[in-house]
């Protein structure tokens, strides 16, 4: 038998698919539907309401009263309301215990709704036909992948001829994949989409540098010797996660001057995405290959209407005005099912118009000393347990 | 104190042309200075200190034990606030917290402590100075030739001490210090070179960023030119020297660390601040510092003995403030926190006392929830008697180091005995934990026997 709560939340699920598809067109209260979904929440897991009811005294009038749930906790609870659909994890335990994040989705199609009309609108806008070479891996690889299961999505799109999926977790980068799909797309005059992190993307400049004088299309045509593999006319890149400092941060301008020498695709052409497991949206810093100047001007992330951002100061928590770089927290309304309000462990600011410049993970984070902190601690101590 | 004007972050034989060429670093509040890493300096430095060793063996063990000491002694005095306050900028310590970790490092540099250390050490100290009948044979503590040290983090003095220690054994030697241990080292060394000139030969300071690609060459030098090799620091640097140094050159490892206590509340009534003084010491950095307190008793008892220990937190956060956390170890601390108080709404028995702002968190807890972050954070655990203390440290074997003990006595043989089995290494009162004596085995080692290489005659 369902709850009430439940009923509540499966309701609020349902609907709010269906208003993300039609924000666009939408005047919407942010805060009021933030606030609704908030009580809903606190009726449908008792786990947040008692977090909740700790951190707080009062009933929130506004959606930033609502504290925000430390991404860490994904690591240790599941925050979800009813049966998920689905559970997210993330690749690495930076920070967190050892532990991967969990991301209990009560509703995929939440997800998609949140996730479509924005990559459509950053990734695939005035394309009739798109080969999709995805560096991601794909869903049957990885079902716990946010990331994967979104190209998955993106796959599915009527523009979307062909997809190759030449990532594999176990191999790596196939760029013998790549350049066969590559010399498809010449052969049926599509444009690429290369999907791609930053380091799966690293890894394939470095193979076709390093396989120089052999790089050839399937077709031999537009054989090329100096490690170039250039892409098809109009093609584009969308690149994810290569700048927030959690291994070794890839240098951005570095790296899309690379593109564009081996892989012929402009600056213009590449949008980078930045996403968390922890949060059903997406933010993009560019229209690839946008045509109004409006859209092709400095990278700037920005969500979808149904985020808000804030920059939060590092000591007090205290939102910061526009330009100052703090925490980050978002309130993603997409997120419903679980948690709407989330306190990251990455810092940035704000712009006067609600975008986003990303600086990468908070720095200073290791202790400096020669006591053994929690990440060493672990690898030490799980070490030791196997032995 | 952050500065514009940027301190110097080496000092080399007085042999040796300066250096002309710099790179610039970030050091705690400091802008530091140091030599471009060039392969050919590298190569000078080594071999001017290998040429020092003849000068340094002149040296007989009193007479560099009362020299050593001696400016040891001026640092014991006490620095100016100055010079307080440049280490502390460096080492990301508040001022109070400086002077204070200064007044406890520096017992272990006089001469009375180094003379303690090297009887301690050795049977006879003139094994140092040369063959001494043992028996049907002669032995001799020899320098280990030309060590090259790699100092860890920002915990005032860890380097300078290891810097007295290789000279004891008549080892020149080339420190690289922590970057936030640098001010304090750099002067320390000056103070050496002004001292004696044999000194002055035998000691080199140089900073350089450890591990980054533009110093590759110059470690590579280093590590293939030195005899001994002596390195603080977290597995990555560890595992990194390791894989690099040839197998003729001797290692010394001193891996991070984690430091516990046992605590009776009925038996140690000051334990409260014991515990808080341990935990608050240089900001939780050293490898001595208090992480985890099992506390023997009941649940009642723990959450008192928790506010107690909250309240001392308190009242330090104000003598001994901690210095201001970068936004990175201010977002852990946010996370650990925000996380914790999830798992208790989600019914999992877990209570956190903290300051309102970052400063210092009490978390009470069971025993798998523990991660040291640093930052004053103290974990309590409940234990029912002292053998489940022993069960609640097992999984730490591997990186145990430190036990103080409140309560539970140094004398009670059935517990220090079943901490030693578990690899606890310095088991002392929790009163004594901030600071070893000079001659504590540090890391389970003989500080000065590790360093030496025996030879015999027959």
């Amino acid at each position: 038998m369902t709850a009430p709560s439940d009923r509540a939340m499966w309701t609020l699920l349902d609907g709010l698919a269906s208003t993300l598809r039609e924000w666009s067109r939408q005047s919407r209260d942010f805060n009021r539907l933030a606030l609704e979904i908030h009580e809903i929440q606190r009726a449908a897991n008792p786990v947040l309401r008692r977090y909740w009811d700790a951190n707080t005294a009062r009933d929130p009038s506004s959606w930033e009263e609502i504290p925000p749930v430390p991404v860490a906790a994904f690591r240790d609870v599941p925050i979800v309301s009813g049966v998920p659909e689905v559970t997210f994890r993330t690749s690495g335990t930076t920070g967190g215990g050892g532990r991967r994040g969990e991301h209990h989705v009560a509703s995929l199609d939440l997800y998609h709704a949140s996730a479509r009309g924005n990559y459509r609108r950053h990734l695939l806008g005035g394309l009739e036909t798109v080969s999709v070479v995805s560096l991601i891996p794909c869903p049957e690889d990885a079902p716990d992948s946010s990331l994967s299961v979104m190209a998955g999505f993106i796959c599915r799109e009527p523009e979307v001829s062909s997809a190759t999926w030449a990532f594999n977790p176990e191999h790596g980068v196939d760029a013998g994949a790549v350049r066969e799909a590559v010399g498809d797309a010449f052969r049926v005059g599509d444009p690429v989409l290369l999907l791609t992190t930053a380091f799966a993307l690293v890894h394939l400049l470095d193979e076709l540098a390093g396989q120089g004088a052999d790089n050839r299309h399937g077709n031999g045509e537009r054989a090329s010797t100096d490690g170039r593999l250039p892409l098809p006319e109009g093609s584009r890149v969308m690149e994810t996660g290569g700048f927030k400092g959690r291994v070794a941060a890839v240098d951005r301008g570095a790296l899309y001057g690379r593109v564009e020498r081996v892989l012929g695709v402009p600056e213009s052409h590449i949008a980078s995405e930045y996403g968390m497991t922890e949060l059903l949206s997406q933010a993009y810093d560019r229209v690839a290959a946008a045509e109004s100047p409006c859209e092709s001007a400095a990278r700037v992330l920005r969500f979808p209407p149904w985020v808000r951002t804030r920059a939060l100061d590092p000591a007090t928590l205290a939102p910061l005005p526009p330009g100052d770089s703090g925490l980050l927290a978002y309130f993603d309304l997409a997120n419903a099912g679980s948690v709407c309000h989330v306190l990251t462990e990455d810092f940035g600011c704000t712009t006067d118009d609600g975008g986003l410049h990303l600086l990468g993970r908070a720095p200073g984070a290791s202790l400096r000393g020669c006591s053994l902190v929690a990440e060493s601690f672990l690898r030490a101590t799980r070490r030791g347990a196997r032995s | 104190m952050p500065r514009d004007r940027p301190v110097d972050a080496w000092i080399l034989p007085p042999a040796i042309p300066a250096p002309s060429t710099f790179q610039h670093a970030r050091a705690g509040g400091l802008t530091i200075r140091y030599p471009q890493p060039d392969h050919d300096l590298a190569g000078v430095i080594i071999s001017s200190l290998r040429d020092a060793r003849r000068a340094l063996a002149t040296f007989e063990t009193k007479e560099l034990v009362a020299i050593l000491g001696g400016v040891g002694e001026r640092f014991a005095r006490g620095l100016d606030d100055r010079r307080i306050g440049e280490v502390a900028a460096n080492a990301d310590l508040s001022p109070a917290m400086a002077e204070t970790a200064l007044g406890g490092m520096t017992q272990s540099w006089t001469t009375s402590a180094l003379d303690r250390l090297v009887r301690a050490e050795f049977r006879d100290p003139g094994v140092l100075d040369g063959f001494v009948a043992r028996d049907r044979r002669s032995i001799r503590a020899a320098s280990p030739g030309v060590s090259v040290h790699f100092g860890a983090g920002s915990v005032p003095g860890v380097t300078v001490t290891s810097m007295v220690r290789a000279l004891l054994v008549r080892s020149p030697v080339l420190v690289k210090p922590g970057a936030g241990d640098v001010a304090l080292t750099v002067r320390f060394a000056r103070a050496l070179h002004r001292a004696d000139s044999r000194l002055a030969a035998a000691v080199a300071v140089c900073y350089w960023p450890g591990g980054a690609a533009a110093s590759a060459d110059w470690e590579r030098e280093v590590l293939a030119r030195s005899d001994q090799v002596v390195v603080y620091g977290g597995q990555g640097t560890i595992e990194s020297i390791r894989a690099r140094a040839p197998a003729t050159t001797r290692l010394v490892e001193h891996p991070h660390s984690v430091g516990v206590a046992i605590v009776d509340p009925g038996g140690a009534r000051d334990s409260p601040e014991s515990a808080a003084r341990a935990v608050a010491m240089v900001d939780q950095k050293g490898c001595v510092s208090t992480h985890l307190i099992l506390l023997l008793g009941g649940a009642r008892e723990a959450r008192r003995w928790c506010g107690q220990l909250a309240d001392r937190l308190a009242a330090l956060e104000t003598s001994l403030p901690p210095a201001a956390a970068p936004p990175g170890q201010l977002s852990a601390i946010h996370q650990l926190r925000g996380r914790l108080a999830v798992r208790s709404a989600a019914s999992q028995r877990i209570e956190i006392w903290s300051a309102e702002g970052p400063g210092w968190t009490v978390i009470l807890a069971g025993g798998d929830v523990f991660e040291p972050i640093g930052s004053r954070t103290a974990w309590v655990v409940p234990v029912r008697d002292r053998s489940a203390c022993l069960d609640a440290l097992t999984p730490l074997s591997r990186v145990l180091q430190t036990v103080g003990l409140a309560g539970p006595r140094t004398e009670d043989s059935e517990l220090v005995e079943g901490l030693a089995a578990l690899g606890a290494t310095r088991i002392v009162p929790l009163d004594q934990v901030s600071f070893p004596d000079t001659e504590w085995l540090h890391d389970g080692r003989r500080p000065l026997g590790e360093l030496v290489r025996w030879a015999e005659r027959r």
